[in-house]
Parts: C-alpha cells; structure tokens; sequence
C-alpha cells in the first residue's frame, strides 16, 4: 500500500512536480500579489476575480518576460485547471483583455497524484441531474448512462453521496455555494473534457511545467545564476535533433528556431523511409488486403524467429527506432550485456515502464528503480552525473509519473552516442542483416480463375440477398482479417 | 432488526463523508481558518468511529451463515455501500494531509489561495457532528499538531481496509444496486427547487460591469413595485365602481 513520504515538521514542502503551483502561490501574496476585484452577480457579490489582462501584466512584472511568454504562461495556468475564466467557462483560454477569471481551490488542481476517479465523476453528474432537474447536457447525459452501466453496483452509494454533498453544501452561504458550482464545474470541464475538447492531462502535466519552469528560477535565484540556468535549459536554443528526437513535443516547436536545420531532418527522414512505406514501395510477399494473404503481417509480428530484412535496416536509421521495436531491443540487450552495459538499457525499460504504467504502481516503481539502479553499492548501478542524480533523489521523495525523466534522457543518450553506433557496427548486427530474410512476391496464378478474387467485405447497411453469396467468402475473410 | 440499524448507521456515515469532502475542499482556500482544522479534525474522528462500527456490524451480518439469500445479497450490498464510503474517506484524508502541509496557518504571512469563498464552514461541520453549534477549543498550532494525528489515522483507515478486503468475501461486481438511472430525481428533498438551481451563474454571462449591476437590480425592483401599484389602483377602480353600482 502506498503511502505519503513523511511531511517536514512545519513550515510548507515544495511540490516538486508542478511549478505552476508556485506561481500561483507567489499570486497570493499580500504585498506583491493579484489585485483582486468583485464580481457582482444580480444581487451577490463575489470577490477575489481577476482579468486576464491584470493576469498577464503581473506575471510580464513578476518574471520579466514578454507579452508573448506571459500569454504562453497564462494559457497553461488556464488549461491546466490552476485559474477559470468567470464568463464562457467552456473556453479555456486567457484572454488578454476585461474578461474575469478566479483561482482554483487546491483541492481541485490537478494533480497525478489524485486522478479523477469515475466514482466521483459520477456523483458529481448525478449531483447536476438533481440541480438542473434532469437537464443534462447531451454528452452528459450520454456519460451519465455509461457510467450508471460501468459502476452500477455502487450506485446507490452515488446516489446517496449526490444527495448528501448538495445537502451540505446547502449549509453555506449563497455566495460561497455559487463558487463551489463554478470550482467543480472547471474542474470537471479539465478532468473530463466534452467530446472535441482536447485532453490536457495527455500531454503530462510536469513535462509542459517545463517551459513554465523557467520564469520561476527567476524569481528563486540569484540575478547571475539566472543567466546560467537559462544558458542550461537552452530556452529557445534546444537542439533541434533533441526536439525530433521526439522527447519534447511541445518544445519542439517553440525551440526550433532554425528552420532550414528543421527541414533539412524532415527531408532526410523523407528520403530514408521512402522504401520502407508499403505506400509508396508495395510490400512483400503481397499486399494482405489485396491478396487476403496475411503473411506480410506474420512475418513482421512482434516476436519473430527472423525478421525481414527491412525491418532490420530501420534499426540503423534512429536509435529510437530500435528500441521502439520489440525484437531490436532484445538484440540490443544481448549486444550490450556483451560489453557488460546492460544495466542501462534495463534501466530505460523500467523508467518507461514508470511513465506509461499505472498510476497506482508508480510509488513501489520508482523504489524499486531506486534500490536497484541508483542507490551506492547498488546491484546494477547506472552512470549519471551528479547534477542529474541530485535531482533525481530530490525527486524521489515525492514521487510522480515523469520524475525519472531527467535521468532516463541521460542514460537514453548515454546509449545513443556511445553503444548504439558501436552496436551498428558490430557483428551481432551485421549476421542479423545477412540472416534477414527478403520475403519473395508471391507468384500470381498463371489460371485466372485460380488466383483469388478481390472483394470487399459486406456493408452492413445491406440487408438480404446480396449478402448471403457474399457471405461465404466474406466468411473467410473476416477469419484471415481478425489474425490481428 | 440488524437491516435496518445497518442502515441507519450507513446513512450517518455517508453523510459524515460528504462533509468531510465539502470541509476539505476548503482547504488551502480563504475559508481556510483555525476552526476549519479543528472542524476536519472533529469529522474526521466522528468519520472513524462511524467506520469501525459499520465494519463490525456488518461483518458479523455476512459471517452468518444462516441468513436467507435476500438477506445475504442485501448485506453484500451495503458492504458495497460501506466500501465506496471508506474509499471517499481514504482519498480525502490523504489529500487534506498533502494540502494541510502545504497551507500551514501559523506563518507570518499566509498565501491562501484567493477562491471567492470567505465564509465560515462551522455549519456543515455542525451537520457532521449532527449538533447545533461547534465548540472550538484547539490550540493555536492545531494547524501543525493535527498532522501527526492525521498520519497515523490514514494508516489506520489503509489497513482496515485491507484487512476488510482479505477477511470479506464479497464480490462487488456481482452486486445489483436498487436504484435506477435518474433516482436522485425522483426524491423529495428540499435541494431540488432550492435557488441553487435558479443561480446557474457559471452557465449565464454574468453582470461583471459593477455600475451596470446596481442599476440592473435597482430597476427590477423598481418595476416591481410600479406593477404593484398598478394592480392596487386598478383594484381600487373597481372596487369604487362595485361599491357604488
């Protein structure tokens, strides 16, 4: 069972993994904060509302960056739940002008640590159907019966919890009561977006606050470090190929300033996949949906006993490609428990396993990670600098998602630079060349009536007769289609 | 009869858990205060006591092997009702934990979160309690001391659970609730209707602009009461013209 680390006695712990937290702390403050203004509504008045255009002056103050950045900074604080506007609440964007907007309560912000869970969403559809009498919006209501279906033997307890949360809610004020609606309704319009709304928390909440990261060293550091830890991120100046590498989505394409270095990779990866597209090159033996033979997708399955030798050539156009690949990995490993670096790879793999497996295992994970790859003394100890190491171990404490990032990239690039190219190079790659198999186009029935006729599957908007003689050969090939 | 105590207590537990929530959501906000530590520290207690009798009530229940199927499937039931309760429960002492540290109150300058909301929660936490009033008598640094507490209890709270988990067999999938889709809508509490539901305020546009507010709800009630005169005069009119027919 997981539990928290043990808090500092007093005084306030830092949230390692969200930065956006600390500015919205630093937005609180008596003498340096917001200006606050009221909002007035009929005959309630509310306070603590902002615009956006006061939002974006404090932080260009605060910071010293940019309108552009600023505006940048603000759409994260809005997108990721931290501020939501007052009017239009579906629109989560922050508008540089009189439009209002209000902070979140910290027990919505989100957090990793805390997902929604499909219990509270539905107490919280089921509190809605009560207050607006039924008049769910239509997704809404859409969720409301797939959930009734998903959790239903705890539905009475969601009923119940429905009635008693509005119940005690009822206690408060009017005005508080109205901020309580406002507080969830934002935060459900995050946690669960309607259909077309893009899901904020897929592109990983701490990885974006890297960008947000840089105009809080700002505030926390010395005038002179300032300029070294800007120089080390490489604001704006991070290497393209580390972009493409595919590592920073977003970043990507903020910091690729150079353009012509930018279309210059996309040309040579355009080039180097050009025979490799079954678009463009046909595939061998033959085209599955044409032929109905599916031995172009068994020879190219996961696990093979010998794969096709365009399959092993991709393994020398990106080191990303090889470990994307199941068997080019298990090659990989062998090659480099050869020269006794195996522990790196075996390290990447558990920290991928961290990024992209449950929640709920993330905190036994990363100790595991921890007792085995970077404890002294431990068993498979991996090489990282100790500016990274610091990090990390400072991470550990408060463990998230993405707090092996750091060092995986250090150890991804480690391999990249020093045993991919020598693995390339070696022997254990070229006999997996050589052994590779070409697989030959299958020879064409020299009888017409022999070779086996194209057809598409049956529609099913069709009914009756012309489906039933379709149907005894589009019983055979739904049988070869459902392999995968 | 055991059904119907079991119940009772369930009740008094499910409603315990929503006001646990609804204080913690205050958390870290500008309703966030000396009392409402004191206020968490309180339901939270009364939370567990509830808990632990739910657990022992209903595991004797399911340990009997001579009550009828209907009755079985019925405990099971609420063992289901019993569980999502500890689960809320769980979650939200967790959370007050990480949120409680990161707010403390006795600093020389507090940065609670600006929310809107500046009343006092005493209310909820008096229907928790199921008493009129609070009584507030904690120490000042309650905000720090509490933690400590609050730790062990979690850890408390975890392995009950995981003791209920491995001694109960009951399987929740295999549980039918008794209410259908749109059952909240059917009661007859005094929420429904309640101006709760008029105030849609984050729907609607709302007035923003301060001196176009006050005039707005200036000329309503304006309106109002020239209506109102109108019909008095008309009234009169007519009861002149009954009078003198």
């Amino acid at each position: 069972s997981s539990h928290p680390p043990a808090p500092a006695p007093g005084g306030r712990s830092t949230h390692d993994g969200s930065s956006m937290e600390k500015v919205l702390v630093a937005m609180q403050d008596p003498d340096m904060g917001m200006k606050m203004r009221n909002q007035r509504l009929l005959i309630t008045v509310i306070p603590h509302a902002m615009t956006g255009h006061d939002i974006i002056t404090w932080l260009i103050q605060k910071y010293h960056i940019c309108e552009e950045e600023a505006l940048h900074l603000g759409e994260m604080l809005v997108k990721y739940g931290y501020i939501y506007p007052l009017k239009e609440p579906r629109c989560l964007v922050l508008r540089p002008d009189e439009s209002p907007y209000r902070f979140q309560t910290p027990y919505f912000w989100t957090s990793t640590r805390w997902p929604a869970s499909e219990l509270d969403y539905a107490i919280y559809l089921a509190k809605k159907n009560i207050r607006k009498q039924g008049e769910l919006v239509e997704y809404e209501k859409e969720r409301y019966s797939l959930l009734h279906k998903r959790i239903n033997h705890t539905w009475d307890f969601v009923v119940m919890q429905a009635r008693e949360q509005l119940r005690a809610s009822k206690q408060r004020r009017k005005a508080d009561r109205i901020v309580l609606e406002c507080q969830e309704q934002a935060y459900w319009l995050i946690n669960r977006p309607p259909p077309g709304v893009q899901n904020m928390l897929d592109w990983g909440l701490e990885r974006v606050c890297l960008f947000v990261c840089v105009c809080v060293y700002h505030v926390s550091l010395h005038p002179q470090q300032i300029e070294t830890s800007r120089r080390a991120l490489g604001r704006n100046r991070v290497k393209s190929s580390i972009c493409l590498e595919g590592y920073w989505p977003l970043t990507a394409a903020f910091c690729c300033t150079n353009t012509i270095n930018l279309c210059v990779c996309v040309r040579v990866l355009l080039c180097q996949y050009q025979n490799h597209d079954p678009i463009m090159q046909g595939c061998l033996p033959s085209n599955p949906w044409i032929s109905d033979d599916i031995a172009y997708w068994t020879m190219n399955s996961e696990i093979v006993p010998v794969p096709t030798r365009l399959r092993v050539e991709r393994w020398s156009f990106s080191f990303m490609e090889l470990l994307s690949d199941a068997m080019g990995r298990r090659e990989f490993m062998t090659y480099l428990e050869k020269e006794f670096s195996a522990e790196n790879l075996h390290f990447w793999q558990e920290c991928e396993e961290i990024r992209h497996g449950e929640s709920s295992k993330i905190i036994e994970k990363v100790e595991d990670v921890y007792k085995n790859f970077l404890a002294p003394g431990a068993a498979r100890w991996v090489n990282i600098d100790s500016k990274t190491m610091d990090k990390t171990l400072e991470g550990i404490k408060r463990p998230h998602r993405f707090v092996m990032d750091d060092a995986q990239m250090h150890i991804y690039f480690l391999m990249k630079k020093d045993s991919y190219p020598r693995y390339l190079k070696s022997d254990l790659y070229k006999n997996m060349l050589a052994k590779a198999v070409v697989p030959q186009e299958t020879k064409k029935s020299v009888f017409p009536f022999m070779r086996r006729q194209r057809h598409s599957s049956p529609s099913p908007a069709q009914a009756g007769a012309p489906a039933a003689e379709e149907d005894g050969r589009a019983g055979t090939n739904s049988a070869a289609g459902s392999h995968f | 009869m055991g059904k119907e105590e079991c119940k009772t207590m369930l009740d008094a537990l499910n409603k315990v858990t929503a006001c646990y929530r609804h204080l913690v959501i205050a958390l870290g906000s500008t309703s966030d205060s000396q009392n409402l530590r004191e206020e968490l520290k309180k339901t939270r207690k009364k939370a567990q006591e509830l808990a632990v009798a739910n657990r022992t009530k209903l595991t004797t229940l399911l340990k009997d092997k001579t009550i009828s199927k209907d009755d079985r499937a019925e405990y099971e039931r609420l063992w289901v009702l019993f569980s999502s309760s500890m689960e809320l429960l769980e979650v939200d002492m967790k959370r007050s934990l990480e949120i409680g540290q990161d707010f403390p109150l006795k600093v020389p300058t507090r940065h609670l979160i600006q929310t809107g909301m500046t009343g006092s929660t005493n209310a909820v936490a008096a229907r928790a309690m199921s008493v009129q009033n609070m009584k507030y008598e904690a120490d000042s640094n309650i905000d720090t001391a509490d933690l400590r507490d609050l730790q062990t209890e979690i850890t408390q709270v975890s392995q009950m659970m995981e003791e209920m988990e491995m001694k109960v067999q009951v399987a929740p999938w295999a549980v039918v609730a008794k209410q259908e889709a749109g059952a909240e809508l059917k009661s007859n509490m005094s929420v429904g209707n309640s101006s709760v539901g008029v105030i849609s305020i984050c729907e609607e546009e709302p007035k923003d602009d301060e001196g176009g507010g006050g005039r707005e709800g200036g000329s309503g009630s304006i309106g109002a009461v020239v209506v109102f005169f109108v019909i008095v005069a008309v009234a009169l009119v007519l009861g002149y013209l009954v009078v003198n027919m």
